[in-house]
């Protein structure tokens, strides 16, 4: 058992696939000599050298295309857009390109290539926003936002080994948290499944990133009043395992489902769409979405603090859930 | 290799051709005969196609001689010669075109697309410029790997104004990636003519500011051309990095095939139908000996027949159906890795035989 930081998970994640797989290569603003932004590729260049820890111009459309050419004559690229925020920028080359190539070619190519990029609110308050939805409303992409440092280094694996274009969102407020044990194995991540953090009987939290762990904090606070909340770590965001939130809906018949991104139209609004599909008649009362209001991202302190979604966010959730 | 100092170029002084052996240059001349031909006869099929008519000397002159194992990412316009000089089924590219279930894509992916595992790069999305970020990051993957192979990529005179243009040309001189770009300048983007959209006269000027060669060219004079790309090509093998290739031509149809063009000037398209570049290239094979009237009336008929051939079989090819679809196909199962396949060997892209 090491112990380890989300971040140092992350960088784990990708040490160890370089040192098995030659192909396998990061590039990206800062990540050699500086260590990339955060320290999210330290180490790296020590290790592997510039040519396989490749410092790139701020150029994140060219980044991205080189990442699926790379990974289309059987690569296997990791490019790191430094910040969610930047992803506009690159847009088209994920949407239009490495999403389709698979569908597209009638199966004859495979686009293994990851993009890593942070997102939330973090300790330095810069780049906070979150557009981990638009991604998963693609068809094509893998979506993953883990929130545990073994899932940071294990779901880097498994993007890695992945035949298709991963989305790899890390929160911010997640990397330099307290380090937790992780096992010396790394362990088979598996792509198409959300984690089960708490079981509980009464409510189901499906949360993602930071969210994952201020639903634990609610339901530690709510236990002694006895309210028992099963957390679900979405973790998987598309394809998204809805068979895990109706299984635990089924159980609990109360769902809230909480994220750090803005409401309309966040994951969240399609969680509970696809649980009143198929779970209409297990609830016994309406779903309750936790996310940020429809405004931009403000930058002081009190500002954001109102905006993001907090604690008692999710406990005044949990309680309107089992009060109607 | 002609220079930026020599624009005089793009007006059509004729090329000393003693480099390219008559067998290539003949090779080269009926590439752009079929592409005139299989060009026409997918205009009557659809009217919709992007008509290359008048810029098959690039695209010939481009693609001729790549290996089996380059990658190739031609322009939206006329790719269809480019998969047909690397093995492509004449057939199943006119099934493309008319969204038969033969196509290369089951009916999936644009009509200008072609077969993916021959080594190109697809046309998955109707947006320009990606492509030229893909095929960049193909040799990103070959500089990567230490080999000597190549990546041939075109787009017309408009991409040239998308910022993914810019960001790959800064990136692939900053790394010297094996890669030559093309601009097949047909002079229009759409409606628009080059002087409206550009502010300068020559898209190669530019090649300097971002640090690699740049070549402009008459784009209807294939020979000199394809002497260009094979020395562009041999600098990208040797790991010395970029070319800007400008081949300044005039296309001759529509935007598509039952655009009317009226916004352009009729004076222009008679100016450059005077140069067509298909009976130029003819004339200069009979001119330099290699064939006769008679030679070239059998390119022609070739082409013909070669083509209605495969129209028959693709009008006679059924529509995709719902099984073409492919419920789950947008993500590849997990645990698959192509990287076992074996490179492709083969001879270079050439004209020696079409599949029909």
């Amino acid at each position: 058992m090491a112990r380890m930081s989300f971040v140092e998970g992350l960088v784990e994640g990708m040490r160890h696939e370089m040192r098995r797989d030659p192909d396998v290569f990061l590039m990206g603003q800062d990540v050699g000599k500086m260590g990339g932004a955060m320290g999210g590729s330290r180490g790296l260049i020590e290790e592997f050298g510039g040519h396989r820890v490749r410092e790139t111009p701020i150029s994140e459309s060219a980044m991205v295309g080189a990442a699926v050419g790379a990974a289309l004559v059987g690569k296997r690229p990791i490019v790191e857009i430094s910040f969610g925020e930047f992803l506009p920028t690159c847009m088209s080359q994920v949407v239009l390109q490495a999403a389709n190539l698979h569908y597209m070619t009638a199966g004859a190519l495979t686009v293994p290539m990851v993009l890593r990029t942070r997102v939330g609110d973090g300790p330095y308050r810069g780049h906070p926003q979150c557009f981990e939805a638009w991604f998963a409303h693609v068809p094509g992409l893998r979506v993953l936002m883990p929130s545990t440092a073994a899932d940071a280094r294990d779901a880097m694996v498994a993007a890695i080994r992945d035949p298709n274009p991963v989305l790899f969102f890390e929160h911010m407020w997640l990397y330099h948290g307290v380090r937790e044990d992780v096992p010396d194995e790394v362990g088979s991540f598996d792509l198409d499944r959300a984690a089960v953090r708490r079981p509980g009987s009464d409510v189901t939290v499906a949360a993602t990133g930071w969210m994952v762990h201020k639903a634990l904090e609610a339901a530690r606070l709510l236990e002694p009043e006895g309210i028992d909340i099963e957390v679900i770590d979405l973790r998987t965001l598309a394809p998204l395992d809805l068979d895990t939130v109706a299984a635990s809906v089924r159980k609990t018949s109360r769902l809230v489902v909480a994220h750090e991104a803005w409401k309309v139209g966040g994951i969240g609004a399609e969680v509970t769409a696809a649980i009143a599909e198929s779970c209409f008649y297990d609830l016994a009362a309406p779903p309750v979405r936790i996310g940020a209001p429809h405004f931009p991202l403000p930058m002081t302190k009190p500002l954001r603090d109102a905006f993001i979604p907090s604690v008692e966010d999710v406990i005044d959730a949990v309680k309107r859930v089992r009060a109607a | 290799m002609a220079s930026l100092s020599t624009p005089t170029a793009f007006l059509g002084t004729p090329s000393p051709i003693d480099g390219i052996s008559p067998a290539d240059r003949l090779g080269l001349v009926r590439a752009m005969v079929l592409s005139r031909v299989l060009e026409r006869a997918c205009c009557e099929l659809n009217p919709r196609w992007f008509p290359a008519e008048g810029e098959e000397a690039v695209i010939a002159g481009a693609f001729y001689g790549l290996r089996p194992d380059d990658v190739a990412a031609p322009h939206y316009r006329g790719p269809f010669l480019a998969y047909a000089m690397r093995g492509a089924s004449l057939s199943r590219l006119v099934a493309q075109s008319i969204g038969r279930a033969t196509g290369y894509a089951r009916g999936r992916a644009l009509g200008f697309t072609g077969p993916a595992d021959l080594g190109f790069v697809p046309w998955v999305a109707g947006d320009l410029g990606t492509t030229i970020g893909v095929a960049t990051g193909c040799a990103l993957g070959f500089h990567y790997e230490g080999s000597d192979r190549v990546v041939v990529c075109t787009f017309g005179d408009g991409t040239t104004n998308r910022g993914d243009f810019h960001e790959a040309l800064n990136l692939a001189a900053v790394w010297k990636l094996p890669i030559v770009y093309v601009c097949q300048h047909n002079q229009y983007s759409i409606s628009l003519h080059s002087s409206q959209v550009l502010p300068i006269e020559s898209v190669a000027a530019r090649a300097p500011a971002y640090g690699m060669p740049g070549v402009g060219l008459d784009g209807n004079d294939v020979f000199a051309i394809h002497e260009a790309m094979r020395d562009a090509v041999a600098r990208a093998r040797d790991g010395r990095g970029p070319t800007l290739v400008e081949a300044r031509t005039y296309r001759l149809g529509g935007h598509w095939a039952s655009d009317p063009g009226g916004y352009r000037h009729p004076e222009d398209e008679d100016r450059w139908r005077q140069r067509d570049p298909v009976p130029r290239a003819l004339a200069d094979l009979v001119d330099a000996g290699i064939i006769d009237a008679s030679g070239v009336e059998s390119i022609w008929e070739e082409a013909r027949d070669v083509v209605s051939r495969a129209v028959a079989l693709a009008q006679a090819a059924p529509e995709p159906g719902a099984m073409d679809l492919g419920a789950s196909e947008a993500l590849a199962a997990s645990g698959r890795d192509d990287r076992q396949r074996d490179p492709r060997t083969g001879p270079p892209a050439g004209a020696d035989a079409w599949r029909e």
